[in-house]
This record gives C-alpha cells, structure tokens and sequence, in this order.
C-alpha cells in the first residue's frame, strides 16, 4: 500500500469513526423515547390494574408515537448501511448532486449542533468519476472546518459546475468566516484526498467560497 | 414535599413523555428544549434537581453545567447522555455535575437520584442556613 494510500485510509478510519459515533447518538436519543414510551404503557397498564379507565386514544397517540420512531430508526439505520457500503465502493461515474445529498444527510445532526443546515444547489447534473467515498470524506473535512468556526446560525451550500473537462465544487457557508484559514486546514489534513481525487482547493473571497477542483476525467 | 426537577433536552417527544412520567410520580417537573432557554429559569432557582442532555444544539450539556454552576455552584446538575464516554463523564464530574446517566434511562433509577439530589440540596440549605445563624449571634454582643 503506498503512502498515500495509508493516509486516506487513515483519515476514511477517522471519517467512519465520526459519523458512527453520530449515528449511534441519534439511535439512542430513539431508543431512549421508544424506552419512555413503553414504561409509561407499563405506568398505565398498573393504573388500569387500580381500576383507572385506559383511554383507546391514548394508546393510538402512544402508537403512533413509537411508529414514528420506529420510522425515524429506519431512515437513519439506511443512511448507515449506505455508507458502511460506500466505504468499497471502487470508482465509477457518480452524480455529485447524489453524493452532496448524501453527505448533507449524514452530516445532518453534526451540523444541527452547531446551528448549521447543509443543502444542496445544483443547476444541472454534474457526473464524475470518482470514489464516492473518498469524496465523502473530503466534503466532510470541510464541512467540519467551516462547523469549528461558526458562531450562531449559518447555512452552508454545496454546489457544482462543469466546464472545458474540469468540475469546480463549491461550499458557500456565506460572509464572515474565515475561509483562508479553512483552506489551509484541508490541505493540512486532506492532503491524501486532495491527491487521490487530483483535486485542489481554493478561496474564491469574492464571492465567500470554499473551492475543490478536479479534473471530469479521473 | 415534591421535588421540583428542571429537564432540558432538544428532543420534544422525550421531554413530553418523561415530563408525564416523572409528573405521575410526584415531582414537579419544568421542560426547557434548549440550554439558552434554560439559564432564565435556572436564575430564577427553586430547582432541586436539574436533568440535563449532554448534546444539544447551540450550547452542549457541558457548556451548560459551566454555565449553571456559575449562577448557583450549589445546583444538583443530573447529566443525562446517549454516548457517555468516560472523558466526558470524569470532565461533568470535575466541573461539578451530581451524576452521569445513560439514555435509556431507567426511570426508577433516575427518580431515585432526583431524591438524592433533593436531600443533598436540602443539607446544603441547612449548612447556609446554619452559617448565617452562627454569623448573626457572632457579631450581635448578647
């Protein structure tokens, strides 16, 4: 394995270890009201025992509640096993607004902590190939570079164009951050991704942009 | 006397149903969905106990408990978590949280600390009260 490749394997193990420990938060923030859920049916299976009348229409509301999150589970137990599978996926032509998409709902919950919301703008389709993986893992890198300096409410925006065989990705997360320093943080840390996507990053500080370019052709 | 608990958790289904649920076995429960919201009731006191989430958006539990020890370093801070990692929970503890639990809790079980935490409020109440009695007869000449 070269040395490149250890890195981005090294940084895909961090990647996977932030995003589990997340997922695995937001499953026992479900279990936890799947728990209330139940003892408070045990709380008035004993009152009914005493002789309080059981409402039918409180048992509905308490169903419908644990079905909800029962729903919610799944939703998040499916972001999972789809990027527990992206982990080996090898490269093939991938649609980025999918992966933004994707990415976006990973990170949902990290960015909901620190008052962000991540979404998705993409004026037409852009297809590359890639490892959507690797290109996961390097959104992420700046996704969470932008979430370390942000104070108070902000909305980040992640986009794509495509012209003359080169795929400019841009990160909007607006004014006032401090996006030369961002940079130079991704390319401290993201240095094997950069590589393995050929990619590069940049400030456009006209318009308050993070941007990664790659070539259309991997 | 019934307890009077403070539960600040961002999941509004949580905070319902364990608000119904301590409310059914006597305590006198108040909900804050966020930290922010929080401060304002916390200033106003009378909390014997305080369950607070670990993660939440804005301000997370541990920011909180500085916070809240800072208005009242007496508060009987409860950490309620989904992901209580050992650092973490030596880290409550240093800045002066009561206890650590693990979500799902077991209601019993955390009942069972609120009224630890009320009895240890109300010794403290008694150890102030106790101090400031000893203060007045010690500068008033009998």
């Amino acid at each position: 394995m070269s040395t490149n490749q250890d890195a981005t394997s090294t940084l895909g193990l961090s990647f996977v270890g932030s995003m589990t420990a997340s997922i695995s938060h937001e499953l026992k923030n479900v279990l936890a009201i799947v728990n209330e859920n139940a003892g408070l049916l045990e709380d008035l299976a004993l009152l009914a025992e005493k002789g309080r009348p059981l409402s039918s229409e409180r048992l509905k509301t308490m169903s419908g509640n644990i079905r909800r999150q029962v729903q919610r589970a799944d939703d998040i137990i499916l972001r999972l096993n789809r990027f527990a599978h992206s982990t080996h996926e090898p490269t093939a032509s991938i649609e980025l607004g999918e992966v933004f998409e994707f990415t976006a709902a990973l990170v949902a919950r990290l960015a909901t902590m620190r008052s962000v919301t991540v979404t998705v703008v993409m004026d037409a389709p852009v297809v590359v190939p890639l490892r959507p993986f690797v290109l996961e893992n390097l959104l992420w890198l700046c996704l969470k570079n932008i979430f370390a300096v942000t104070q108070g409410e902000r909305a980040v925006r992640l986009g794509a164009q495509s012209s003359d065989g080169q795929v400019v990705i841009t990160l909007d997360p607006g004014e006032g951050l401090p996006l030369t320093d961002i940079e130079a943080q991704v390319v401290s840390e993201g240095q094997a991704l950069l590589a393995a996507l050929r990619s590069e990053v940049s400030v456009d500080h006209e318009h308050h942009l993070l941007r990664l370019s790659l070539p259309q052709g991997q | 006397m019934s307890e009077k608990v403070l539960l600040i958790d961002d999941e509004q289904d949580f905070l319902d149903i364990m608000s119904e649920r301590m409310q059914a076995r006597d305590i006198d429960v108040t909900t804050a969905s966020s930290a922010k919201d929080a401060l304002g009731l916390v200033e106003n006191g009378g909390y014997d106990a305080i369950i607070l989430d670990l993660q939440m958006p804005d301000m997370d539990g541990l920011q909180a408990l500085e916070r809240f020890k800072a208005i009242n370093p007496d508060l009987q801070v409860i950490l309620l978590t989904g992901h209580a990692t050992v650092e973490k929970g030596v880290k409550a503890i240093k800045l002066g949280a009561t206890d650590v639990v693990e979500k799902p809790a077991d209601i019993a079980l955390l009942v069972e600390k609120i009224k630890k935490a009320h009895a240890q409020k109300i010794i403290l109440v008694e150890k102030e009260t106790e101090a400031k009695i000893r203060a007045i007869l010690g500068s008033k000449a009998w």
